[in-house]
């Protein structure tokens, strides 16, 4: 009976996702498949969530989802140091929050990674555990960035954050391209940082079950209470940087300075 | 030298090195910013906010002793 709960074949450790199956030219990975599931899940979690929430007392799970929208605003509102961004980028940043929490969180699931599998390759692989997948995040996180900081510091404004200084000093230029270089690394540390933490929890979690053998429910059990901390600290930590670069992007502003002032 | 090859598994050695010194720099940097902050709560309570900012300097600190445990699996 105990059998059943022992890793009875050898320890399997896949960093990259793998392939499942091919639509004409269009190969689909197990990530992928995990990915559109999590994002179905919250369509339907927040339009059944929506139609609860109302202004005054609510009650019921709506409640989360309120108290997680706020944890935004606030969060946002203490980084970019303005009200009026904060909420109106709270719709990008509250997205982002909650794909990433969901899927770190769905991947902790029992049936993902080797129990259900088409032809020997596992089925399901959380999203965030593909670095596919949260470079591409990552890209689109940096881009967009880049976009609202144009369109809340101008073009005069944005220019200014890459290069400060006067324009006839040499060293202003050099400024300038360390100042670029350093927006593609904080582009790969953002994809890198939540691939690996995922990524490597998913491995712990697994190795330390298959060395415990018939203990391994136990022995797994502190680690995936570990990764549950860690999946929503990630998700935290991938907003808040973002929200960062946002605010050192558009600092040079004169609306955000005057709202200080 | 390939005689020494044969007896000694030099992969291991290279997985325990690259474990044990890329975790030394993230474990003293968690260290570090844990005891700012715990300095700067005992003098000042009210900055207990800033339990948030901890935890993303704990992330950004952190990531290079995942790399390290990332390599362990990468070098065969």
């Amino acid at each position: 009976m105990f059998e059943r709960f022992a890793a009875a074949e050898e320890l399997q450790i896949s960093i990259a996702p793998e392939k499942l199956f091919e639509i004409g030219n269009f190969t689909i990975y197990n990530s992928m498949i995990y990915g559109w599931i999590s994002s179905v899940a919250i369509i339907i979690i927040l339009i059944l969530a929506r139609k609860k929430l109302k202004v005054g007392s609510i009650k019921g799970p709506a409640q989360l989802l309120d108290a997680g929208v706020e944890f935004i605003v606030k969060t946002m509102e203490n980084t970019l140091g303005s009200r009026r961004m904060a909420v109106k980028y709270a719709p990008l940043f509250a997205t982002i929050f909650f794909f990433i929490m969901m899927s770190n969180l769905m991947g902790l699931l029992p049936g993902v990674g080797h129990a259900l599998t088409y032809d020997g390759i596992n089925l399901l692989r959380p999203f965030t555990a593909d670095l596919n997948g949260t470079l591409a995040m990552a890209i689109f996180g940096i881009v967009v960035v880049q976009i609202i900081a144009i369109k809340e510091a101008g073009l005069k404004g944005y220019g200014k954050h890459f290069f400060p200084g006067k324009l006839y000093n040499p060293a202003t230029y050099l400024i300038g391209a360390f100042e670029i270089f350093t927006e593609f690394t904080r582009l790969i540390t953002l994809a890198l940082r939540l691939f690996l933490n995922i990524a490597v929890g998913e491995i712990l979690i697994s190795v330390f079950s298959d060395l415990a053998g018939y203990a391994g429910p136990l022995a797994g059990l502190p680690f995936t209470l570990l990764e549950i901390f860690v999946g929503m600290l990630q998700a935290y930590i991938f907003v808040v940087l973002m929200a960062a670069y946002l605010s050192l992007a558009a600092s040079h502003s004169e609306k955000i300075e005057l709202e200080h002032a | 030298m390939d005689l020494f090859a044969e007896a000694v598994n030099t992969t291991v050695i290279a997985k325990g090195l690259l474990l044990g010194f890329g975790g030394i720099g993230p474990a003293i940097a968690i260290g570090m910013i844990g005891a700012a902050y715990m300095n700067g709560v005992s003098r000042n309570p009210e900055s207990a906010k800033f339990l948030g900012q901890l935890f993303i300097f704990i992330g950004l600190a952190e990531v290079f002793g995942i790399l390290a445990i990332a390599g362990f699996f990468i070098v065969q």
